[in-house]
């Protein structure tokens, strides 16, 4: 989900929006933005270029261009079959994640019951950090399948709830016409709401295509296989050689901006409009009805279903217990076993690193992000400038990164809270610009016809206003943090659950990289569940509704 | 696992299907083998590839499909989840499994007479011998922790005393002096460094008292029961491989460039560095893959330096008699 809102962004799209997001431009702008945007982008070259010819930054470990370039070509045999393997990777897990998603998005418009039984599986798979999940798959699948599983995993949440927000929208009229004529609960389907619920799906789409890219690369990292992007990049490591890195970074954003652009293209082709769907951060069913026993009955078969479909799978695939853990194994690792105190101590140490940092990093990420919504506002062409950079950011493989960011960075604290921004802060910036932009107009009127600054504007009027979307921002920032520490732990500084992850691996401690991964996604889904009673609290408080 | 089942079934129906009309024949037919590297492809594995494409092991009545490993992949996880029938190991990771987790592994051989496993650094700021790490950053990667750690002890060093970082088997924060020094292969990575300008200087684990193998041949131990026969084959058509190959190690790396080499992204001169690098580290009077006695116990010793009590049991040379 790393490119979804970054797109949006690039895109500039104002779908909803009654003033415009900050990138939404007046139509007669339009020519002079594209020069400046030219302009920008030149300037950005050149100065990437001196930089790195001169071997100005990091003794030479920035290429310059040019040479990132020479070196493609000079790799352009490698690249066809690199490029088709992912390609296949995250085609597969884009149809089958996708059809999953439009599948059990009706089913959740449908049956509220089912939304809400569902609840758990979604916020889980939503807030699952991919780094922790990816050897697993690996330990678990054979061949092709972690790809498809991960790249598919990218694309289920963002088309689940585009379906659902896209059924529960339909015009109720139409409902009642079908209605009317005697229409069945699925003529009502078939004719009118999934109909109705195309354009977003189809925005749903445009979005999971970028993820399913890079689901497949990652899981390519730790699969194997002589093919793929990702297994090319692991491949091109030992070689010293931080243009082919590069090019190989680039070209796997390339491809996933590629594949936003064709469904893009699509969508424009079948709707004649190009929806912005902002990412949802909220599973449908959250509202409770019914009586309170019912309730909690849900509530708790809710937690219970993603063990249940753990445990099932491993059971139906019938993957040896000494590699595949099942949740009783994972207890029995971390509890009962003679060696459970280890682990619990190693565990233990671990989380110590790993949390701090984890809110630290989210509270900068935020801060970073919230900075530059505000800067949008006030210095618009500054900030578009900065989109490019950040799209990078936002798509490039950060292993492709890592030699740059050790030598710039070192291996302490710093290189942690650089990286969990970076993760971090774009579909956060998105939100927030968003809810910055749908401030209402009148309400500043009146501070400015009071001689407010702009400052005192914000303070008054645009940030108390835009509150719904900085939960909503939160609520996609805190598993995004826990994944950026991790990365960061992995790859540069050997400390907490990162390189817990890593060593468990070399120790061929199969229920450690299970404990790893289980407790990352109980971290991020609790994490998660913070912020939404804090929202909820808040936001009632303020008579407000949450946002996305 | 729907790609893996699928293809796997649809080989199978195939396999069936041509074989069907001619039964007559299916004694001679070749019986699946699959391998798992411990890594992408590379000259380490050169033996493999020349026995393959010379069709020793086709002679030998193995259809073999060889599987490529690499940073993140974990061997022993292929012969246990039944992916793969025979593997590579470093024998430290391996042993530990099987002290700990009762893992059933056997080993039936060593590609790697001494592990070529070393630290590296620049001939500028060089690290001879393991006291020269006091105080300075070394790079290891997490399949190595365990083999560092011994040598430190061995060698009487406090591993308080060195900073150790993660390496993502990147060698440019070596070049740029980020880090001091790294643990590879000291097979590889000096050519990287020479070809980046720089001077490596390097020593290996094995002559400072960690005297391991590397590259075990690990099977499970019912795997070895139930293809006992197919195990000595690979082992037999592999040793010819390999001899072959390093007659001349200069002589075959490139016959792989469009085939086996093919989208590594390496060079033909760096795979020829490596196949000449490591052949005084595989050779044995006795054969390619042979543990001698003296041998499996100093590589007991070395791991008992980290606490990991290896047992003579563990290695089972009697495969390679029969080969």
């Amino acid at each position: 989900m790393a490119t979804e809102t970054a797109l949006e962004a690039q895109a500039g799209t104002s779908g909803g929006t009654p003033h415009g997001t900050p990138f939404g431009v007046a139509k007669g702008e339009t020519g002079f933005r594209h020069w400046s945007a030219l302009r920008n982008a030149a300037i950005l070259l050149v100065v990437w270029e001196v930089l790195g010819r001169f071997k100005l930054v990091a003794g030479g470990a920035l290429p310059a261009p040019t040479d990132v370039i020479i070196r493609f070509w000079s790799d352009r045999g490698d690249y066809p079959l690199h490029i088709l393997a992912t390609f296949q990777g995250a085609s597969l897990g884009f149809l089958i994640g996708n059809g999953l998603a439009i599948l059990a998005g009706i089913l959740f418009a449908v049956s509220p019951v089912a939304a809400r039984l569902g609840r758990g599986l979604n916020v889980a798979i939503f807030a699952l950090p991919p780094i922790a999940i990816s050897p697993i798959l690996v330990l678990t699948f054979s061949g092709m399948t972690p790809r498809v599983v991960l790249a598919a995993l990218g694309c289920y949440f963002v088309t689940m709830s585009a379906t659902v927000t896209g059924i529960s929208q339909t015009d109720r009229r139409m409902l009642d016409v079908v209605r009317a004529y005697g229409g069945t609960r699925l003529a009502l389907l078939r004719l009118v709401e999934i109909r109705a619920a195309l354009p977003a799906i189809l925005a749903g789409l445009r979005i999971a295509a970028p993820a399913a890219v890079l689901g497949s690369i990652l899981a390519e990292f730790g699969g194997g296989g002589r093919f793929g992007l990702g297994a090319y990049l692991i491949g091109s490591l030992g070689r010293a050689d931080p243009a082919r890195l590069w090019g190989i970074g680039l070209a796997a954003t390339a491809m996933a901006l590629i594949a936003y652009g064709i469904f893009a293209l699509i969508e424009a082709r079948l709707t004649r409009s190009t929806r912005a769907v902002t990412v949802a951060a909220t599973p449908p069913g959250i509202r409770s009805e019914g009586s309170l026993v019912s309730t909690i009955a849900i509530t708790l078969a809710s937690i219970a279903l993603p063990f249940i479909v753990w445990w099932l799978l491993l059971k139906i695939l019938g993957t040896p217990a000494m590699i595949a853990k099942t949740p009783a194994g994972v207890f029995d690792y971390l509890f009962l076993a003679p060696s459970a105190t280890s682990a619990q101590t190693r565990l233990l140490a671990a989380l110590g690193q790993t949390l701090p940092m984890t809110l630290i990093g989210m509270a900068a990420g935020l801060a970073f992000a919230f900075a530059l919504a505000l800067a949008s506002v006030v210095r618009p062409g500054i900030v578009r400038s900065f989109m490019p950079v950040a799209l990078v950011t936002q798509t490039m493989p950060l292993v492709a990164l890592t030699p740059l960011l050790v030598l710039l960075l070192g291996r302490g604290p710093s290189v942690i809270l650089w990286i969990t921004i970076s993760v971090t802060f774009f579909p956060a910036f998105v939100t927030l610009a968003q809810g910055l932009g749908m401030v209402s107009r009148g309400a500043l009127d009146v501070v400015r016809a009071y001689g407010a600054s702009p400052f005192t504007q914000l303070r008054l009027v645009s940030i108390p206003a835009s509150l719904p979307y900085l939960f909503a921002a939160m609520r996609l920032a805190v598993p995004r943090a826990l994944l950026g520490v991790m990365i960061a732990e992995w790859l540069a500084t050997g400390t907490g659950l990162g390189n817990l992850l890593n060593q468990s691996r070399g120790y061929l401690d199969y229920g450690m990289i299970w404990t790893v991964a289980v407790v990352s996604v109980l971290i991020s889904v609790l994490f998660y569940q913070i912020v939404i009673v804090i929202e909820r609290h808040v936001l009632r408080k303020r008579g407000m509704q949450p946002a996305a | 696992m729907h790609l893996s089942l699928n293809r796997r079934h649809f080989m199978g129906l195939m396999g069936a299907a041509a074989t069907m009309p001619m039964m007559g024949r299916m004694a001679s037919a070749a019986t699946p083998f699959n391998f798992q590297a411990s890594w992408i492809n590379d000259a380490e594995f050169a033996g493999y590839f020349l026995a393959a494409d010379k069709g020793y092991y086709k002679e030998a009545g193995l259809e073999l499909e060889y599987l490529s490993g690499g940073p993140d992949v974990i061997p022993e996880s292929s012969i246990i989840a039944g992916k793969a029938d025979l593997t590579l190991t470093t024998p430290d990771t391996t042993i530990k499994a099987i002290v700990e987790q009762g893992a059933p592994f056997k080993i039936i051989g060593a590609q790697y007479q001494k592990n070529p496993i070393g630290i590296v650094s620049l001939a500028k700021n060089p690290i001879k011998q393991p006291k020269d790490l006091i105080g300075k950053t070394l790079a290891v990667p997490p399949v190595n922790v365990i083999s560092v750690e011994a040598m430190l002890k061995i060698s009487g060093i406090d591993r308080a005393q060195v900073n150790i970082v993660p390496y993502a088997y990147d060698p440019t924060p070596l070049i740029k002096g980020e880090i001091d020094a790294s643990v590879d292969f000291t097979t590889n990575v000096p050519f990287t460094i020479k070809q980046a300008g720089e001077e490596a200087t390097s020593f290996l684990l094995y002559d400072f008292g960690f005297t391991i193998f590397n590259d075990t041949v690990v099977v499970t131990e019912e795997v070895l029961k139930a293809k006992r026969k197919e195990i000595v084959a690979f082992l037999k058509a592999s040793r010819k491989g390999w001899e072959e190959n390093l007659a001349d190690p200069a002589a075959f790396p490139k016959t792989f460039a469009d085939t086996w080499f093919k989208g590594t992204g390496r060079s033909i001169e760096n795979e020829v560095y490596f196949n000449t690098a490591q052949k005084p580290l595989m050779e044995n009077p006795k054969g390619i893959f042979f543990m001698s006695e003296e041998a499996i116990a100093a590589n007991i010793e070395a791991l008992a330096a980290v606490g990991i009590t290896a047992k003579r049991e563990y290695f089972d040379t009697t495969v390679l008699e029969e080969v």
